[in-house]
C-alpha cells in the first residue's frame, strides 16, 4: 500500500484525459460531464482544497452512474455500452487515486479504453493520437514507481520515452509477422451504425438516395493507367425480377440453379486491387467483366462477385477483368429465358404498345430496337436527382408524362421495353466512374457513383451492355457524378460540407487528393495488412509452411530479446548483485551528485565519516553505515551483515529525504566562499 | 594481560614522544618496526635525533643495547668479536663483539666498507654470527637500528639492494616544526631526559606483544588491496622494478602491528597506507631515475592509482 507521489497523481489525471478524449465524439453528454468533473474534483483534492469524498458520496455516484448507463443504453449490451461502462468506471476510480494499487487499476483499464478507440475510428490521425496517449499512460505507469518524495514530472516522461523507443523495433516486427487471427469472439455491432450502399431491390428512386452521401464505397488501385471513364462499369448486382414497380433479385434457390455464363472472347485485361469498405452486405464489385473470382470469394449469379459472409470490415482483393469481352451466345435454357423475360401479366399498356410498334419497325432485331429507345430518351428527357414521384403504371408515367428520371428509371424502362417484345434483358446495379488519384494510382468510388444499366441478350453476341443514361446525359458517363450534379440541391444533401471538399480544381483539391492518397496507403498497408502479409511472407520465404512461419516469427523476436538480455546482463555485471553492494553503489552515486567524491585511496568508512562531518543532516545514518561497513568488510564479522543491510537502507532513505537540504547548504557554502 | 601489554606499549610511546618532541609518527613507526620483529633503518642528516630515538627505544623496551660507530677502516671483527689465544689455558677464546646485545645501534652504517656491512647482514638475517668456523647465537630479541647519511653525502658506501631489503622499514626524522624547535631549545639537555626514561616493558612482555601483533585479522578485502598495490608496482611504468613477495609480507606484518597499536584486532586499508611509505620506499626505484630513492613520490602515485575498493 504505497502512496504515490504528487507528480504521479498529476500524471494519472493527464493519462485519464488523454484516453477518454477521443470518445467524446459519441459519449452521452452526462458521461462527458463526468469525465471532466472527476479529474477536476481530484485536482481540488490534490490542491488540498477539498478532502477525499466520504464513502456515502462515492456510493451515491456509483448508483447514479449505473442508473444513467441503464437509462442511456437501455439494456443494450453493444460495443458503445460496453466502452461507456469502462469509461464511467475509469472516471469514478480517478477520484480516489491515492495508492499505487489504485493507480495500477486505473492505468490498466486506461490502456484498454485507449485500444477501444480503434473500434470507432481508424484514421492515421487517431492512430497517432492513441500512440501519444499510450506514451502518456506508460509515463503515468512509470511515475507511480518512482520515489514518493520525488516530485519531478519530467523524469518518468524521459524514462518512458526511452522505453517506448526501445520497444519500437519489436512492435514493427510483430506488426509485420504476427499472424492475423480471426476474432476469437465478436462484439455485437450497433444497429444504428448501418451504412448506405446498394440494396438488393431497385425501385426507380432508390439509387438517387445514395447520391445524398459522399461516403466511400471502395477504392481500386491500378499499377498502370486506369481504364477510360466510359469503361468504368463496376458490376455488383443483377436484378432480374420485375413486379411492376421495383426490380429485385431472384430468390437464392432460383439463382443457384442457373448455369454459369462463360466468356468466349476476351481482351484488354486489367488487373487491380479493390479495397472495399464494409457494407454489411455480401456483394462485391468488379469491372465488367471479371475473369475469375479472387481467392476467398466467388463468381456467382450472372458473373457478379460475392462473398460468403456479409462484409463487416474493410477487405481487399485482387481481380483481373476484361474490358473487351464477349459472353458465350449459347442458347439460353428455357428456365433462364423465362427468368429474363418475366414481366407482370398486365400494366404499363402504353409502353407495351409503343414497344411493339418499334419492334416491328426494327424488323424484330434487338440492336435497332435499342437504338430506337435511346433516340427516344435523347428527346425531351432529362436526368435529375429529384424526379417526381411515380404511382400506378410507373413505366408508362415515366415514359409519357414526367420524362424526368435517374439512372434507375432509364435502366428499368429499357429492360421493361426489351422484355415486352421478347428480348431477354436484365438490370445491372453497381457503380460507374470513380475519381483518379494520380499520387498513388487508384480510383476512389463513392456512394454517389452508384449506377444502374441494362444487359440484353442477343443470339449472336450473348449478353450485351447498354447504358441508357449515357444517351440522356453523356456527361454522367464520360465525366463524373459530382460534376453532373454539382448544381442539384439534392446532391450530397446529407453532408453539405462535402460539396466544398469535392471541388475538382485548385490547391484545396490538390491537398485533398494528397491527403486521400496517404489515407489510402494507411488503409491498404496498415489497417488491411492481413491480405498483404501472406504475400509478403511468401515473397520472403517462398512456399509457406508452419515451421517457416514459426521460425520467421521467433527469429527476430529472439534476436531482439537476446539483445535486450545482453544489455541487461552487461549492466548486471557492472552492477553488483547483492542488495548491500547495490545499495552502497546507489549511495555513492548520490553523494557524488552532491559533490562528495571518494578518493581512490579512501576506504568507504573513512569517506562516509568525512561526508558525515560535512553534512550533519545525514551524519547519524552515515556514521552507522561507516561502522557497519567496516565491521563487515574488514573485521569480517558475519553477525553484522543484517546491521549493514538496515544501515544501507536507512542511509538511502535519509539521503533521499535530505537531498535538497544538503544541496542547498552546499550551494550556500559555495556562494559564501 | 592484554590490557597491561597495551598500556605498557602506550606508556613507551608517550615517554618517547617526550624525548623526541613532535615526532609522534616516526616514534610510532619505529616502535611498529621493532614490534614486527624487523630491523630499522633511519636515514637522515647528522644531528636530527637518530641516535636519541635508538637509545630511547632501547630504554623503554628494556633492552640491553650497544652502539657501534661505523667508520671506513672498520673490519667485521670489530663488530662480531675476535678469537684470542689465551696463554693460561693454551687455547683460543672468543671475545664477543658489540653485536651480542638485544639492540644494536649501527651508527652511520654507510660509512663503512661493504665487507663490514655484509658481516652485519648475517647477524640481522640469521640471528647468529660466525667467527673462525664457529657459529654463535645472538640473544633474543635482537634488533638492529641502523642510521645512515643521505647517499649523496661525501664518503659513503651506499647499501646494496639486497642489504636494504633486510631492513623492514626505512624512516627519516626530518627537521622539527618551528614551535617544537623553540620548545627544544628552551628545554633541558636531551641526555638527561633520555636517562629519565622509564622502562615500560619486560622482555617476555615484548615477545608476547609481538605474537599478538602477528594474530591481527587480515580480511580478504585488505589482502586484496595489498596485493593490488604490489601488483601495481610491478605493472606500472613508473617503477623500474616492483616489490618482492618478501616486501609484501613485510608490509602486511607492519600493518598488523600498526592496527594492534590502534587497539584493533583487524586490519583496515589505512593501516597499510600508513606503513606503506616506510616499508616499500627503500624497496622500489623510479623508472626515470634509477639512482635515486624517490620513495615518497612513488608511494603517493601508488595510493592515487590503486582503488581501495577494487
Amino acid at each position: 500500500m504505497r502512496q504515490i507521489s504528487r507528480a504521479a497523481v498529476l500524471w494519472q489525471l493527464i493519462a485519464f484525459i488523454a484516453v477518454v478524449l477521443p470518445h467524446f465524439g459519441w459519449l452521452p453528454w452526462w458521461l462527458i460531464g463526468l469525465c471532466v468533473g472527476a479529474p477536476a474534483l481530484r485536482l481540488m483534492i490534490h490542491a488540498g482544497r477539498w478532502p477525499f469524498p466520504h464513502w456515502s458520496i462515492k456510493l451515491a455516484l456509483v448508483v447514479a452512474v449505473s442508473g444513467g448507463l441503464l437509462l442511456t443504453f437501455n439494456r443494450d449490451t453493444g460495443m458503445s455500452a460496453t466502452v461507456a461502462l469502462l469509461v464511467a468506471g475509469l472516471a469514478l476510480k480517478m477520484i480516489e487515486i491515492y495508492h499505487r494499487r489504485d493507480a495500477l487499476v486505473l492505468l490498466y483499464v486506461a490502456l484498454f479504453v485507449a485500444a477501444t478507440t480503434f473500434l470507432f475510428y481508424q484514421s492515421i490521425g487517431v492512430a497517432l493520437y492513441v500512440m501519444l496517449a499510450l506514451g502518456v499512460v506508460i509515463t503515468a505507469l512509470n511515475s507511480i514507481f518512482q520515489n514518493p518524495m520525488q516530485n519531478d514530472m519530467m523524469r518518468p516522461l524521459r524514462r518512458s520515452g526511452r522505453l517506448l523507443l526501445f520497444s519500437l523495433p519489436m512492435m514493427l516486427v510483430l506488426f509485420l509477422l504476427f499472424p492475423r487471427i480471426g476474432p476469437l469472439w465478436s462484439i455485437p455491432l450497433d444497429r444504428q451504425a448501418a451504412r448506405s450502399g446498394l440494396s438488393d431491390t431497385m425501385s426507380p428512386g432508390e439509387i438517387s438516395q445514395l447520391t445524398r452521401s459522399d461516403e466511400l464505397a471502395f477504392r481500386a488501385a491500378f499499377s498502370d493507367a486506369p481504364p477510360l471513364p466510359s469503361q468504368r462499369y463496376w458490376r455488383s448486382l443483377v436484378y432480374s425480377h420485375f413486379d411492376g414497380r421495383r426490380w429485385t433479385r431472384e430468390p437464392w434457390e432460383q439463382r443457384a440453379r442457373l448455369e454459369d455464363e462463360r466468356l468466349i472472347d476476351e481482351s484488354s485485361p486489367v488487373t487491380y486491387e479493390v479495397i472495399y469498405e464494409p457494407s454489411r452486405r455480401r456483394w462485391l464489385v468488379a469491372l465488367d467483366q471479371p475473369a475469375v473470382a479472387p481467392r476467398d470469394y466467388r463468381l456467382g449469379y450472372a458473373r457478379t462477385l460475392v462473398s460468403d459472409r456479409p462484409v463487416d470490415r474493410r477487405i481487399n482483393y485482387e481481380v483481373t477483368s476484361y474490358l473487351q469481352y464477349k459472353l458465350s451466345p449459347e442458347l439460353l435454357s428455357e428456365r433462364k429465358r423465362a427468368l429474363f423475360l418475366q414481366l407482370p401479366e398486365a400494366g404499363n399498356e402504353r409502353a407495351r404498345a409503343l414497344a411493339d410498334q418499334w419492334w416491328r419497325a426494327a424488323q424484330q432485331r434487338p440492336e435497332p430496337f435499342v437504338q430506337q429507345v435511346l433516340n427516344y430518351f435523347r428527346g425531351d428527357f432529362s436526368y435529375t436527382l429529384t424526379p417526381p414521384a411515380l404511382q400506378g403504371d410507373t413505366i408508362d408515367q415515366f415514359l409519357f408524362e414526367t420524362r424526368q428520371g435517374f439512372c434507375g428509371h432509364y435502366a428499368g424502362a429499357l429492360a421493361f421495353l426489351l422484355r415486352s417484345v421478347g428480348v431477354p434483358a436484365r438490370v445491372v446495379g453497381g457503380y460507374q466512374g470513380g475519381e483518379w488519384n494520380p499520387y498513388e494510382g487508384y480510383l476512389t468510388v463513392r456512394q454517389y457513383d452508384a449506377h444502374a444499366w441494362v444487359e440484353y441478350w442477343q443470339p449472336a453476341g450473348g449478353w450485351v451492355r447498354v447504358d441508357p443514361t449515357a444517351a440522356v446525359s453523356p456527361d454522367r458517363v464520360e465525366g463524373s457524378a459530382d460534376q453532373v450534379f454539382a448544381q442539384d440541391p439534392a446532391f450530397l444533401s446529407e453532408t453539405p460540407l462535402a460539396r466544398l471538399r469535392l471541388g475538382q480544381d485548385g490547391w484545396l483539391a490538390e491537398l485533398r487528393r494528397r491527403a486521400e492518397a496517404i489515407n489510402f496507403n494507411w488503409h491498404r498497408w496498415v489497417l488491411n495488412y492481413q491480405g498483404q502479409q501472406i504475400e509478403l511472407l511468401k515473397g520472403l520465404l517462398g512456399q509457406l509452411s508452419m515451421v517457416k512461419m514459426v521460425l520467421a516469427m521467433m527469429g527476430p523476436v529472439a534476436l531482439i530479446l537476446a539483445a535486450v538480455a545482453w544489455f541487461q546482463l552487461r549492466d548486471r555485471r557492472r552492477r553488483p548483485s547483492d542488495p548491500i553492494s547495490r545499495g552502497l553503489t546507489t549511495i555513492l552515486k548520490r553523494l557524488e551528485r552532491q559533490g562528495f567524491q571518494r578518493h581512490p585511496s579512501e576506504p568507504l568508512h573513512r569517506f562516509l565519516r568525512r561526508v558525515a562531518e560535512a553534512a550533519p543532516e545525514v551524519a547519524d545514518p552515515l556514521l552507522r553505515l561507516a561502522q557497519a561497513d567496516e565491521a563487515v568488510r574488514y573485521a569480517e564479522d558475519p553477525g553484522q551483515r543484517d546491521t549493514l543491510l538496515s544501515a544501507v537502507k536507512a542511509c538511502q532513505n535519509a539521503l533521499a529525504r535530505n537531498t535538497s537540504v544538503i544541496h542547498k547548504r552546499i550551494e550556500d557554502e559555495k556562494a559564501g566562499r | 594481560m592484554t590490557k597491561a601489554l597495551a598500556s605498557g606499549v602506550d606508556d613507551a610511546l608517550s615517554a618517547l614522544e617526550k624525548v623526541l618532541l613532535g615526532k609522534r609518527r616516526q616514534v610510532r613507526l619505529a616502535l611498529t618496526c621493532l614490534l614486527s620483529q624487523g630491523h630499522l633503518l633511519i636515514e637522515d642528516l647528522p644531528g636530527m635525533g637518530k641516535t636519541t630515538l635508538a637509545h630511547g627505544l632501547a630504554r623503554v623496551l628494556g633492552l640491553e643495547d650497544q652502539r657501534v660507530q661505523f667508520t671506513s677502516d672498520m673490519l667485521p671483527a670489530d663488530i662480531i668479536g675476535v678469537s684470542v689465544f689465551e696463554s693460561g689455558s693454551g687455547e683460543f677464546r672468543f671475545h664477543a663483539g658489540p653485536v651480542f646485545c638485544q639492540l644494536l645501534l649501527a651508527d652511520e652504517i654507510n660509512r663503512t666498507t661493504p665487507k663490514t656491512q655484509s658481516a652485519l647482514l648475517e647477524a640481522m638475517e640469521e640471528g647468529q654470527v660466525t667467527a673462525d668456523g664457529h657459529s654463535y647465537r645472538l640473544p633474543k630479541p635482537f634488533f638492529v637500528i641502523a642510521t645512515q647519511n643521505p647517499v649523496t653525502q661525501y664518503g659513503t658506501f651506499p647499501l646494496p639492494e639486497s642489504q636494504l631489503d633486510r631492513f623492514l622499514m626505512r624512516i627519516s626524522l626530518g627537521y622539527p616544526a618551528p614551535e617544537v624547535e623553540r620548545e627544544l631549545l628552551a628545554g633541558g639537555d636531551t641526555r638527561e631526559r633520555l636517562d629519565g626514561l622509564p622502562r615500560c616493558l619486560k622482555p617476555d612482555q615484548l615477545i608476547e606483544v609481538q605474537s599478538q601483533c602477528r594474530q591481527v585479522h587480515a580480511s580478504a578485502g585488505v589482502i586484496d588491496y595489498l596485493q593490488r598495490l604490489i601488483q601495481y608496482t610491478r605493472d606500472s611504468d613508473l617503477f623500474s622494478y616492483g616489490v618482492s613477495p618478501r616486501g609484501g609480507l613485510a608490509l602486511l606484518r607492519c600493518a598488523r602491528t600498526w592496527a594492534w597499536l590502534d587497539g584493533r584486532n583487524h586490519l583496515v586499508p589505512e593501516d597499510i597506507q600508513q606503513v606503506l611509505e616506510p616499508v616499500i620506499g627503500h624497496r622500489v626505484r623510479p623508472a626515470d631515475d634509477i639512482g635515486s630513492h624517490a620513495g615518497a613520490r612513488l608511494v603517493n602515485e601508488l595510493l592515487a592509482q590503486v582503488d581501495v575498493l577494487g
